[in-house]
């Protein structure tokens, strides 16, 4: 699932805060920006950063970077822009793998229909963030800790390689805590859907081979586990 | 000797906590809007006063029964008298007057003039005495000397106590009293036109002997009854300049009643904010707990709109368009200043007991740090959170007092890594975040009685419920333990945190609060 270049376009605030926080899972990062300003940021920044604009035909691109294993975040602060970009790339490149920003519901919409894999809508991510910190403290900190590591509990997906162990088994009937001391929390089945574990869906979904389990659990024991399904975790 | 005696009673009096105690009770019960009890005490008058009037109509052609009479002369007039000393007595401090003179004459090192204070006493209890309300309150006693014929109609002043009960009568009069020299223009054109015309129609038709106009009174009648546009027809004018006059007093009546209409009206519009906004301030101040908003735009609508499915939010925003956007959103909504301390006085809230947090969500990091400073200025425990526009300001926001810091931007970055880096595990949390397919994270606080009904982790039986139990969190320790063993003991203060559909969780909470699940 590992994509070896991040191709961030536009250069902002978003972009630093980004590039920080992904910097250890792509190989590689460039950023493309679309005008002249922040040049002084730009020459002490360790990535590379180009400039682009929105009439590109991406050939450049297309020779520098094999876009198959590419993810674009489109973060150019004008909405209009950024849903021309994101057309525009998912037009030239139809697998690339692209998450671009929204500020509200109706321009998320717009970049859905534009062909982005995924869209943040930042108010919303905001507001969500903010009203689960408030309703739900305790629980909200614990997922975070966990989806950030700053804890010592992780999250992982774990692929199934060995499912002739659980043969005619279904996740619902293990009890995983108690057996192996971590907590399934979803499936997610061949056909790409997931499911939290006591769903109507899951329950009638055997264990087969290549499921993914979502984890919660502690490191070593997240190791064990995913020693016993035959297969690594990441 | 007496000067010095009066001075320590005014002392003893200002510095007993029991006398302020009592005084500032009597004050809410019979002043305060908020007060519980003075709804209670209001009905109660106005039902007397109802009663008052039944009797007296009842009286003119029947008998009534001198039980009633007894109640309504005497019980009603002692009770209406106890009100009267009562406001007489919580409308000004008589000793803090007599401190006042004592003080100031002290410091210009010269005797305490008792007869000076008393002057100035008597000055502001009269002040209350002839106030319109206190002098109706009183008419409204007389009825209890009602061997004087004539006083027993002062019972149709209780009437007009209702003037202090109903808030909605108060509101008109003083929506009225708005437009006072408006009104008094017109009364004086009026009164102009009913004083010139009567006149001329008495000239005109006295001496006609086939007019029904007599006298001056009959002229001045027949004036007010055109004037008004309600024409009875009983007197009406016969001769030819007679009916010229009417004319004259016909158009102006249109005028008039014209005139009349529109100012009531442009009052209450003018006024219909500030009705709305005290409306909606006293039901802001019966509110048990909400939370604070400060701004309304792009996050804070998103937020306000979340909290509001579960908790009651409170709007306070500066520019007028964006208020009203909240109101007409369905928010209660006020055009306030959040940086301005009078905001919050004007709100009458207890911010320690009502709000359970205040979220400062304006435009600008600036905006937010001056909001931010206004509130702790005067409270320095209340929980406000505030999001932060450009991350070099985080500093000023915590200095400020913020207890909690929201970076818009730093939540994307994260976001941008659980999906470069756990594309899965990421979207799964995220959909049981977003109560997919009805999947939802609940955390369940463990009171007394659930603590009571099952003692360890094992005896909750969560799977049971198809729920996950994904840890415990220990109140005392602060510890959040994951996937509990069976034998953890479970206690008053704890927090269980689950995973599961709604409907599920919704039913193993009423189970925990069934003894071993009965």
């Amino acid at each position: 699932m590992r994509k070896s270049t991040a191709l961030l376009f536009g250069y902002n605030d978003y972009t630093l805060e980004i590039v920080k926080n992904i910097s250890l899972y792509y190989e590689n990062i460039e950023i493309f920006r679309l005008d002249e300003s922040s040049d002084k940021n730009i020459q002490n920044s360790k990535y590379k950063i180009s400039r682009f604009d929105l009439s590109d035909d991406w050939d450049e691109l297309k020779d520098s970077v094999n876009i198959d294993e590419c993810t674009a975040f489109c973060v150019l602060e004008d909405t209009a822009e950024n849903i021309f970009l994101t057309i525009s790339l998912r037009e030239a490149f139809e697998e690339l793998t692209i998450v671009a920003l929204a500020e509200d519901k109706e321009s998320a919409d717009k970049l859905s229909l534009a062909g982005a894999s995924k869209v943040i809508p930042t108010i919303q991510t905001t507001a969500n963030m903010i009203v689960e910190m408030l309703e739900k403290p305790i629980i909200t900190q614990v997922l975070h800790n966990i989806l950030y590591e700053k804890s010592d509990l992780k999250i992982a997906q774990i692929r199934v390689d060995n499912a002739h162990k659980f043969e005619g088994v279904y996740p619902y009937d293990i009890d995983w805590g108690a057996e192996y001391n971590v907590l399934v929390l979803s499936v997610l089945r061949e056909d790409l859907e997931t499911e939290f574990i006591y769903s109507s869906k899951a329950k009638h979904h055997q264990i087969k081979e290549g499921d993914v389990f979502v984890v919660v659990g502690y490191e070593k024991d997240l190791g064990e586990f995913e020693r016993i399904m035959g297969s690594r975790y990441d | 000797m007496l000067k010095r005696l009066i001075v320590d009673g005014a002392y003893a009096i200002s510095t007993s906590k029991r006398y302020a105690k009592i005084k500032h009770f009597f004050y809410n019960f019979l002043e305060n809007d908020s007060n519980k009890y003075k709804k209670i005490f209001d009905l109660f008058m106005i039902a007397l006063i109802f009663s008052s009037v039944a009797i007296l109509i009842r009286e003119v052609k029947s008998h009534v029964d001198d039980s009633l009479l007894f109640f309504n002369n005497y019980i009603i007039s002692i009770i209406f008298l106890i009100e009267y000393l009562l406001r007489f007595w919580v409308t000004s401090s008589v000793s803090e007057i007599i401190i006042k003179h004592s003080e100031y004459d002290v410091m210009l090192k010269r005797e305490f003039s008792l007869l000076k204070a008393f002057r100035e006493i008597i000055a502001i209890k009269m002040r209350y005495v002839f106030s319109i309300k206190a002098i109706i309150d009183l008419f409204a006693i007389l009825p209890f000397f009602h061997e004087l014929r004539l006083l027993r109609l002062f019972v149709l002043f209780r009437v007009f106590k209702l003037f202090r009960y109903a808030k909605s009568i108060q509101t008109f009069g003083s929506v009225i009293a708005t437009k006072k020299f408006e009104f008094l223009t017109l009364f004086i054109f009026a009164s102009i036109v009913i004083f010139v015309s009567s006149v001329l129609i008495y000239v005109m038709e006295a001496n006609n002997p086939t007019s029904p106009v007599n006298t001056l009174f009959e002229a001045i009648y027949w004036a007010v009854v055109t004037i008004s546009t309600v024409g009875y027809g009983d007197i009406a004018p016969v001769t030819e300049e007679g009916r010229i006059v009417a004319m004259f007093v016909i158009v102006a009546g249109i005028a008039v009643f014209s005139f009349t209409t529109s100012l009531i009206v442009t009052a209450f519009t003018e006024k219909l904010d500030e009705i709305k906004d005290d409306k909606l301030i006293n039901d802001i101040a019966k509110m048990k707990s909400f939370y604070l908003i400060c701004g309304y735009e792009g996050i804070s609508k998103e937020v306000a709109k979340k909290l509001s499915h579960n908790s009651d939010i409170i709007v306070l925003e500066e520019n007028d368009k964006k208020a009203r956007q909240a109101k007409k959103d369905g928010f209660f909504a006020l055009n306030y200043d959040p940086g301005s301390i009078d905001s919050y006085r004007k709100l009458r809230i207890n911010i320690q007991d009502q709000v359970k947090a205040i979220l400062c969500l304006g435009h600008s990091d600036v905006e937010n740090v001056y909001t931010a400073l206004t509130v702790r200025s005067f409270n320095k425990d209340v929980y406000i959170l505030s999001i932060l526009k450009n991350k070099m300001n985080k500093n000023k926001l915590m200095f400020a007092g913020v207890n909690e810091v929201f970076y818009e931007k730093e939540l994307v970055g994260m976001i941008a890594k659980g999906l470069a880096g756990q594309k899965i595990a990421f979207e799964a949390i995220h959909a049981l975040r977003s109560s997919y397919n009805g999947v939802d994270m609940q955390e369940i606080v463990i009171n007394e009685r659930i603590a009571g009904n099952y003692r360890s982790v094992g005896k909750l039986q969560s799977k049971k419920f198809r729920i996950l139990l994904l840890g415990l969190h220990k109140s005392d320790s602060k510890e959040f333990l994951f996937n509990p063993k069976d034998d953890t003991t479970v206690e008053a203060g704890d927090y269980l945190l689950l995973i599961g559909n709604i409907q599920f969780i919704k039913e193993f909470n009423s189970f925990l609060y069934k003894k071993d699940g009965r």
